[in-house]
C-alpha cells in the first residue's frame, strides 16, 4: 500500500505542529514579501482563464525581444520598472536606437537631425524627447545638449 | 568559527525576551526610527552616505552607541515595533493587500538599510569580527522575538514581518559592494545558523516563509554555486576537498525540512497544509536536480536516510541526480555491457561520513572483526538485535539509519576486498564472503518489514554509474538469483518495481538493474509466481516489460 510500514498515530507534539502549519496555512507569504517593492506595478495575483496565456513569452526577457518592442513600451517600462531587469534591458534597447538619457532633465533624447553645432562640451539642435509628464514625444529645436547630463555608462 | 557566530545568535537570542529595558529607551528608539526613516524616505535607492554619519552623531547624542547592551536592546524594540506595525496593519480591510503590504515594506526596509549600515561601518573597513558579532547578535534578536511571539500568539502568529525583514536583510547584505564582500562567508554562515534555529520543527507556524528564505534562488546560488571546475571535482572520491562549507549548511536545511516532513508523508494521509509543502519540496528538490545535481549526488544519503521510505517519487529525484559533465548511456541499448564502462570503477563521493552511524563502538568492532575473519558465525544473528534493540522512532521497529550505515558499509568495504585481491567486482567475486555473508543473512534473517528496509537500503545505492551502484547492482541480482525462497524473490522484484511505476524521473542504476533481471534468462523471472498472481500485476508486468524494450522470455 502507500504506507508500507503501516499508519502511525501523530504524537502530540506533530498534532501541535500540524495545528501550526494549518494556521500559516491561511495567511501565506504573498510573492511580494520576498521582492522588492513594485511602486507602480503591484503584484496583484488573481486566477485568469486557462485560455489565456499563463506565463511570458519564452525569451521576452532577452534584448531582442525588447527591441521589438514600440518605443512607447520602452518609455512605460523605464519610468513605471524601476530597478528591474527589464528596466535595464528597456534603457539597452533605446540607447540601440540612438536614444540618449538626459540625467538632468529625466528624459530621452533623439537627434531629429545633424546637431548644428558640435564642440567638446555640448551638442546642439533640434531633438524629439519622450515627456513622461505629458506622456508623449515631443519636438524642441535650438535645444543644447550639454555633455556632462549625459548618461554614458556601458551597460553590458 | 561557526561556534562564535552560534554564541552571537545565542545571546541575541536571549536579549529578545528580555524586558528590562532603562527608562526612556523605548521612546529613544522610536525617535530614532523615525528620524532614520524621513532619512531614508528622502532617497530610499541611494546608500545615504553623508546622511549617514549625521545620523550616526544621533544615535550617539541619544547614548545608544554606549554599549553593546543598549545596541542590542535598541534592535530588539526596534524588530518589535516592526512586528507590531504588521499585527496592526494587516487586518485593515478598508485597503488593499498590496497597498497594506507596500506600506510595511517601506518601514521595514528602511529598518532592514539601517542594519546593513550599522553593520557595514561598525568599527573600521577591515573589522570583519566586529561587523560579524553585530549581524549575529541582530540575527539573534530577530530569532529570538519571533520565537517569543510564535508562543504567545501561537495559532494567531503572523511570518509576515520576520519573511520580510530575513529575506531583505539577506539580498541587502548580498549586495555588490567590496566591504560586504570580505564577510560574506560569515554573512551566509550566519544567515544558515538562523535558518536552523528556526526550522519547522520548532517553529512550525513559519515553514511556507521559511522555504521561501531557503529556497529563494539567490540563497541558493550562493550557497550552492561553485566554478564548474569544483562541480567537476566533487562527484568522485579522490579530489582535493575544496571550501563548500556551503553544501554542509544547504544540506542541513534540506534534512530539517525532510525531517518535519517525515511524520506526515508516513501515513500517506496529506491534508492541505501539508501538501502545499510537500509541493513546494518537490519543486525545490526538481530546481536542484537541474542545476546543481552535484550537490544531490554528494549528499543523497543523508537525505535518503530521513525521508520516509514511501517517498518513492521524492528519492528518486534525489536518486537520480548525476555529475552534469557525465554521458549516461541508454539503459535500453541492447547488449549494453555496464562492466567496461570507466566510471564503474569510480567510488562516488557521500558526505557526511556515515560510518559514524554504526553504534555502539562496541558493535563496529565487532562488524569489522566479522568482515576480516568471518567469524564468529552467531555476529550474524546479532545484527539483527542490535537493530531492533536500538530502535527509538515510533512505528518503526528497526533502526533504520544504522541499517542504511551497515550496507553502505559492507558494500564499500567489500569492493576494496576484492579490488585488494587484483580483481574487480562483478556477479562471481561477490559471492562466497563474509560481506555477502551478511546481506544474505539479512535477506533471510529479516522479517518482511526488516526485509523491505534492508533492499530499500541497497536500492538506494542504484543511481549514476560509479562502484557502488555497479556493486549493489550485482548484489541485488545475485540475492534474487541465490533466494532460498520465492517471498525473498519477491520483495526484490517489489522494490524495483516501485520505483519504476512511479512518473519519472528514475535512476539510471535501477533501470540497469531491472532490465537485467527481466532480461537475463538466467534469473527465470518470468517464471515466478508472483509475477502471475493477478492479472493487473502481470499486465504491468508485460507494460514495463514492454517499456523496457525486451522481448518476454517463452
Amino acid at each position: 500500500g502507500v504506507a508500507p510500514l503501516g499508519p502511525v498515530p501523530l504524537s502530540k507534539d506533530h498534532q501541535f505542529q500540524f495545528t501550526m502549519l494549518e494556521s500559516a496555512f491561511l495567511h501565506l507569504p504573498h510573492p511580494s514579501d520576498s521582492e522588492r517593492i513594485k511602486l507602480y506595478l503591484p503584484r496583484n495575483p488573481c486566477s485568469t482563464p486557462h485560455y489565456y496565456n499563463q506565463g511570458p513569452l519564452p525569451h521576452s526577457d532577452s534584448l531582442e525581444f525588447f527591441q521589438r518592442l514600440s518605443t512607447e513600451t520602452l518609455f512605460f517600462i523605464f519610468y513605471y520598472m524601476e530597478g528591474s531587469k527589464a528596466q535595464y534591458l528597456a534603457a539597452k534597447a533605446l540607447k540601440k536606437q540612438s536614444w540618449r538619457f538626459h540625467t538632468k532633465y529625466m528624459m530621452w533624447f533623439q537627434r531629429h537631425e545633424e546637431p548644428k553645432l558640435i564642440n567638446e562640451e555640448y551638442e546642439q539642435g533640434t531633438y524629439i524627447y519622450f515627456d513622461y509628464e505629458k506622456w508623449g514625444q515631443r519636438k524642441k529645436e535650438g535645444f543644447t545638449f550639454e555633455y556632462k547630463y549625459l548618461e554614458d555608462r556601458e551597460l553590458n | 568559527g561557526s561556534s562564535n557566530s552560534s554564541a552571537h545568535i545565542q545571546h541575541g537570542m536571549l536579549q529578545g525576551r528580555d524586558f528590562d529595558d532603562p527608562p526612556g529607551l523605548l521612546e529613544k528608539t522610536e525617535y530614532l526610527l523615525k528620524e532614520w526613516l524621513t532619512i531614508y524616505s528622502a532617497a530610499p535607492n541611494r546608500d545615504p552616505g553623508k546622511t549617514f554619519s549625521v545620523y550616526i552623531h544621533q544615535m550617539n547624542v541619544q547614548g545608544i552607541l554606549k554599549s553593546d547592551d543598549i545596541i542590542t536592546r535598541f534592535f530588539r524594540l526596534s524588530t518589535q515595533m516592526m512586528v507590531e506595525l504588521c499585527y496592526r496593519q494587516i487586518p485593515d480591510q478598508s485597503q488593499s493587500p498590496s497597498t497594506v503590504r507596500a506600506k510595511l515594506f517601506h518601514t521595514i526596509d528602511a529598518y532592514v538599510k539601517l542594519i546593513v549600515l550599522l553593520v557595514k561601518h561598525s568599527g573600521d573597513a577591515t573589522a570583519i569580527t566586529t561587523k560579524t558579532n553585530l549581524l549575529n547578535k541582530v540575527l539573534g534578536i530577530v530569532v529570538g522575538v519571533l520565537l517569543q511571539d510564535h508562543d504567545v500568539q501561537v495559532t494567531d502568529f503572523h511570518q509576515l514581518p520576520y519573511h520580510r525583514i530575513l529575506i531583505t536583510l539577506f539580498l541587502d547584505l548580498n549586495a555588490p559592494d567590496p566591504v560586504l564582500e570580505s564577510i560574506n562567508y560569515p554573512i551566509l554562515a550566519a544567515f544558515c545558523h538562523t535558518f536552523h534555529l528556526l526550522r519547522p520543527r520548532k517553529v512550525p507556524g513559519f515553514a511556507y516563509a521559511w522555504l521561501e528564505l531557503i529556497s529563494h534562488r539567490i540563497f541558493i546560488g550562493r550557497l550552492l554555486g561553485l566554478t564548474p571546475q569544483q562541480k567537476r571535482q566533487r562527484a568522485y572520491d579522490q579530489t582535493p576537498v575544496t571550501d563548500v562549507q556551503g553544501w554542509n549548511f544547504y544540506a542541513q536545511l534540506l534534512i530539517d525540512l525532510f525531517k518535519y516532513l517525515a511524520p506526515f508523508l508516513r501515513n500517506a494521509e496529506l491534508a492541505k497544509p501539508v501538501h502545499l509543502l510537500y509541493k513546494g519540496t518537490l519543486r525545490v528538490l526538481l530546481i536542484l536536480l537541474h542545476d546543481f545535481p552535484e550537490f544531490l549526488c554528494e549528499f543523497h544519503y543523508g537525505f535518503c536516510d530521513v525521508i520516509p521510505p514511501n517517498c518513492i517519487q521524492m528519492r528518486n529525484l534525489i536518486l537520480s541526480a548525476f555529475p552534469r559533465n557525465m554521458r549516461l548511456p541508454d539503459p535500453f541499448t541492447p547488449n549494453l555491457k555496464v562492466d567496461v564502462l570507466q566510471e564503474i570503477s569510480l567510488a562516488p563521493k557521500i558526505s557526511p561520513d556515515f560510518q559514524c552511524y554504526i553504534q555502539p563502538p562496541s558493535f563496529k568492532k565487532d562488524l569489522d572483526l566479522y568482515l576480516k575473519t568471518r567469524a564468529p558465525v552467531t555476529f550474524l544473528s546479532e545484527i539483527r538485535t542490535t537493530m531492533q534493540q536500538s530502535c527509538c522512532e515510533p512505528g518503526m521497529r528497526y533502526n533504520l539509519s544504522l541499517l542504511n550505515a551497515i550496507v553502505l558499509y559492507v558494500g564499500t568495504q567489500a569492493i576494496q576486498h576484492i579490488r585488494s585481491k587484483g580483481l574487480v567486482p562483478n556477479t562471481s567475486t561477490i559471492a562466497h564472503s563474509a560481506h555477502m555473508d551478511i546481506f544474505q543473512n539479512l535477506s533471510v534473517d529479516l522479517d518482511t518489514e526488516g526485509r523491505y528496509l534492508f533492499l530499500n537500503a541497497i536500492a538506494n545505492q542504484l543511481r549514476f554509474p560509479n562502484s557502488h551502484t555497479h556493486y549493489f547492482s550485482c548484489t541485488l541480482l545475485y540475492l534474487f538469483a541465490e533466494a532460498n525462497s520465492e517471498a525473498i524473490q519477491e520483495q526484490i522484484t517489489r522494490v524495483l518495481l516501485e520505483r519504476l511505476i512511479v512518473n519519472r524521473p528514475h535512476p539510471w542504476g535501477l533501470l540497469i538493474t531491472f532490465i537485467e533481471l527481466i532480461k537475463n534468462p538466467a534469473y527465470k523471472f518470468w517464471n515466478h509466481e508472483f509475477v502471475h498472481c493477478a492479472p493487473e500485476i502481470e499486465k504491468l508486468f508485460e507494460s514495463v516489460a514492454r517499456s523496457c524494450m525486451v522481448h518476454k522470455q517463452p
